[in-house]
């Protein structure tokens, strides 16, 4: 490939790729994202290709694998082209009906298309999916349209030419103002306005500088970086290009945890593709900047997210943060001057120096701009990844996008911001979701993930399962954090298997508002969240489990008690044969019953019960 | 030349080399600024939190460790607010919980002003302020000993457990540590812990005056920087 070396080399590229593209009669996208890959797309796309070939579509047909959709539950899944047609739930014996119908003849196949939990309806277009339709995709619009390992396809959808005009037409101060201008927010948690931390960057004195993009993405549940990153690198790597030019960085990383290959490979791929096309390299475009980026992997410290400890981990020492007494902007990596964002907000540049600044911030409330990635999980119809303008009430979240609950439980609560953020009750579901409001209600944006629970959710358990992630990704470098989150820990469980004590929660809550305080980095600063929030919303599911020893939503095992309802109970012995502790018995086709001394209360005979009969208490 | 900045800490203007803590310049000026992890002249990592102080910027306030907080002009400190010594409070209280059987963590927790202990006494070896990691690393420039594992399970060890040749066995980590100074009492057995207060008279002395200090026993205890010098 010719290495580009004007900003016309780069217009010329586009035009010919144009050209080149124009016989093809259809196309068929399928998504290659991990979540796909999981439920095995792998085999789907192998299995098309070979009936591609057998029926003769092999040139006028263009097979694309892309990145994630955000679909993922529907998954493999699969749009042609044209009439936008979406199957899902593929197998790889599907594909010659595909091939034969739908590319031969036209047709539709009925039975592969989607069914909307809500209204029962199939729904033939992808764009008429309610899931979808109620989003606003601007970040996330790009994946479905381009093959991540490929710099033309990028490049044929408009890639890299808001660098080019960036490089042409700004000098790197107006390009601060832009980005100021447009009130990007950091999507990696913290919220701090972008064009601040540059401006900050590109005053601190020294040549030697640095940009890097964080792609320690940690939280469970979430993973609309991994997504970006996977589906779209280059719009990152032209974000960091961008961002670099501003601040006057020579060098920058892209920190990707190990345990997403498939970014951590496409990533490279970027980089090298970059490098070959004079996009990463000396004198890029033509102009004075001159960039290179290298892909580091992190060994798995949830806490290594956290910018100080990131570059820690870079400089290949322990990853452990160190106080920001001094800000990583003057000091960052290798004490340099260093400007650290997430892969979202890097993702946003580009668009931004593309469609103006007044483009960007039209969009939102009047703290947050722009749209927001958030990875909807838990007890909804539809779960995913759903991007939205900045100020969508949660409500519109939970039940427009995701359907609403999933099994005619009531929705409780919904959990933002990861481990580190708050449970918000449905109480607070008009809220507007942007980085100002969920702050205010106890919670926070995060870095996107959502998380909802229903009536079965206990909300103790809940705080307890985040303690103890948290507890267990802690560095324990400083003592609130440390020794903190695991007295929080200790209290907690003590709660949850009835051993709490009214004065507890006081405790509890003094003790989070001193590890809120006083603990040194930013994990340390927001793990009490996940406890001070629900005992904000939920201080009676706290004092049930102590005052009268009982877990509302029947999940503490130490709490509850499995009984059989006699009068539905068929003596079927399913129960019996399935109980692992030999706690139940009974005569055939008569009522049984469960020994509580020796029930463990492990669920299994509720699971297994066809009428129902098995009932917690 | 040395360059002198002017802040102001608990309303006294007191002057300060450029590049000293606000740790440093407090105990240096007689202000009580209760620490465990600081040595004078070794780098300071904000481990124990003990050092908290307001910074206050823009009529905002601020908490951070004052042994990480490099003087400025102008700046405005305050080591003795309410909040302070609430905050200093609960973490000496986690401390002493923690690892009651050292005289100097029992110290701290007086001079903090724990009063009851609402935790579960456990009964730990090391509370991991590292001041026996920097010493070696920074003093000695031997490494013998470093934090190894994360979270709970971090401890201080040799590199893979095993005694390497750097280590001269000078003992400079033990005379430093922290949990080498018994209670006055002698050891406490596991099951029997309990705050110790024993120096509760001195204390009547040091809550009158909370903020200054009164060269107190205590910090001979837990060698406070003021003695050190």
């Amino acid at each position: 490939m010719p290495r580009l070396d004007t900003k016309d080399d780069l217009s010329a590229l586009r035009t010919s790729l144009a050209a080149a593209r124009s016989h093809v009669r259809a196309s068929i996208t399928v998504c290659g994202g991990t979540g796909c890959q999981a439920s095995g797309c792998r085999a789907v796309i192998a299995a098309l290709q070979q009936e591609l070939r057998a029926q003769g579509y092999e040139e006028s047909v263009h097979l694309r694998v892309t990145g994630c959709h955000g679909f993922c539950e529907q998954g493999p899944i699969m749009v042609v082209e044209p009439g936008n047609i979406f199957y899902c739930h593929l197998a790889p014996a599907d594909m010659p009906e595909i091939v034969a119908d739908t590319i031969g003849r036209g047709e539709i196949v009925e039975r592969l298309l989607y069914t909307d939990p809500v209204s029962g309806n199939t729904v033939r277009a992808e764009s008429e999916i309610p899931f979808y339709r109620a989003q606003d995709r601007t970040l996330l619009a790009f994946n479905p349209r381009i093959d991540p390992r490929s710099l033309a396809d990028f490049v044929a959808v408009g890639g890299y030419s808001a660098l080019a005009r960036t490089l042409a037409e700004y000098d790197p101060e107006e390009v601060i103002r832009e980005i100021t201008a447009s009130g990007l927010r950091g999507r990696g948690g913290g919220g701090f306005p972008t064009g601040r931390k540059w401006a900050s960057c590109r005053a601190a004195p020294g040549d030697e500088k640095y940009v890097i993009c964080n792609a320690d993405e940690g939280d469970p549940g979430a993973y609309m970086d991994r997504s970006l990153l996977e589906g779209n690198p280059h719009l990152v790597l032209e974000g960091m290009l961008i961002g670099a030019y501003a601040v006057g960085a020579q060098h920058g990383y892209i920190y990707v945890r190990n345990e997403y290959p498939l970014a951590v490979a496409h990533a490279r791929e970027a980089v090298e593709q970059a490098r070959e096309f004079g996009l990463l390299g000396r004198d890029i475009l033509g102009s004075h900047l001159s960039f290179d980026v290298e892909v580091a992997r992190g060994g798995g410290a949830f806490v290594c997210g956290e910018s100080t400890a990131l570059m820690a981990s870079l400089e290949g020492k322990v990853g452990e943060p160190r106080p920001k007494d001094v800000h990583t902007v003057e000091q960052g990596l290798w004490n340099k001057p260093t400007t650290l964002n997430n892969v979202e907000t890097w993702a946003n540049v580009p668009l931004i120096m593309q469609h103006g600044a007044a483009w960007f911030s039209q969009k939102g409330t009047k703290g947050s701009k722009g749209t927001k990635i958030f990875a909807l999980t838990g007890r909804v119809k539809n779960t995913g990844l759903v991007e939205v303008e900045m100020g969508t009430p949660l409500r519109t979240i939970l039940f427009d996008i995701g359907g609403g609950a999933s099994d005619g439980v009531a929705i409780k609560a919904v959990q933002t911001g990861g481990p580190s953020g708050g449970c918000l009750p449905a109480e607070q579901f008009d809220l507007p979701v942007d980085f100002d409001t969920l702050a205010q209600a106890g919670s926070m944006v995060g870095s996107g993930g959502m998380v909802v629970m229903d009536e079965h959710s206990c909300m103790v358990d809940v705080a307890r399962y985040f303690l103890k992630f948290l507890q267990d990704e802690s560095c324990g470098k400083c003592v609130p954090c440390r020794i903190g989150i695991d007295r929080m820990l200790e209290i907690v469980t003590d709660i949850t298997e009835g051993r709490g004590r009214p004065e507890q929660i006081d405790l509890m809550e003094e003790l989070g508002e001193t590890v809120r305080e006083t603990a040194l980095c930013a994990l340390g600063k927001t793990a009490p969240n996940p406890v001070l929030s629900t005992l904000q919303y939920f201080r009676e599911e706290y004092e049930a489990h102590i005052a009268q020893q009982r877990c509302p939503a029947g999940v503490c095992r130490a709490l509850i008690e499995y009984v059989i309802d006699e009068e539905k109970c068929t003596g079927c012995g399913a129960c019996t044969r399935a109980c692992p502790r030999d706690a139940i018995r009974g005569e055939a086709k008569k009522p049984h019953a469960i020994d509580a001394g020796l029930c463990h209360r492990c669920g299994i005979c509720a699971a297994e019960c066809r009428s129902d009969a098995v009932v917690v208490r | 030349m040395l360059q002198q900045v002017t802040l102001s800490i608990d309303g006294a203007q007191v002057e300060a080399v450029r590049g000293t803590s606000v740790l440093d310049v407090a105990v240096e000026y007689g202000i009580c600024i209760p620490h465990l992890c600081h040595i004078p002249s070794l780098s300071d990592f904000g481990g124990c939190r003990l050092c908290v102080v307001e910074l206050i910027e823009n009529s905002r306030s601020k908490v951070t460790t004052s042994c990480t907080l490099l003087v400025q002009d102008d700046m405005v400190v305050r080591t003795n607010t309410e909040k302070i010594r609430k905050l200093r409070r609960n973490i000496a209280e986690l401390l002493v919980a923690q690892a009651p059987n050292s005289r100097a963590i029992q110290d701290i927790a007086v001079r903090c002003g724990v009063s009851q202990v609402r935790y579960p006494f456990r009964n730990e070896s090391c509370v991991l302020c590292g001041r026996c990691v920097r010493l070696c690393t920074e003093l000695w420039s031997a490494r013998a000993i470093g934090f190894v594992g994360r979270g709970k399970d971090r401890h201080v060890d040799f590199p893979f457990g095993v005694r390497p040749d750097v280590c001269k066995q000078c003992q400079a980590c033990v005379q430093h540590c922290p949990m080498t100074i018994t209670p006055c009492d002698g050891p406490m057995e596991p099951g029997e812990e309990r705050l110790c207060g024993k120096c509760e008279a001195q204390l009547l002395i040091a809550e009158s005056a909370p903020d200054s200090c009164i060269w107190c026993e205590l910090g001979v205890g837990f060698g406070c920087a003021r003695h050190a010098s």
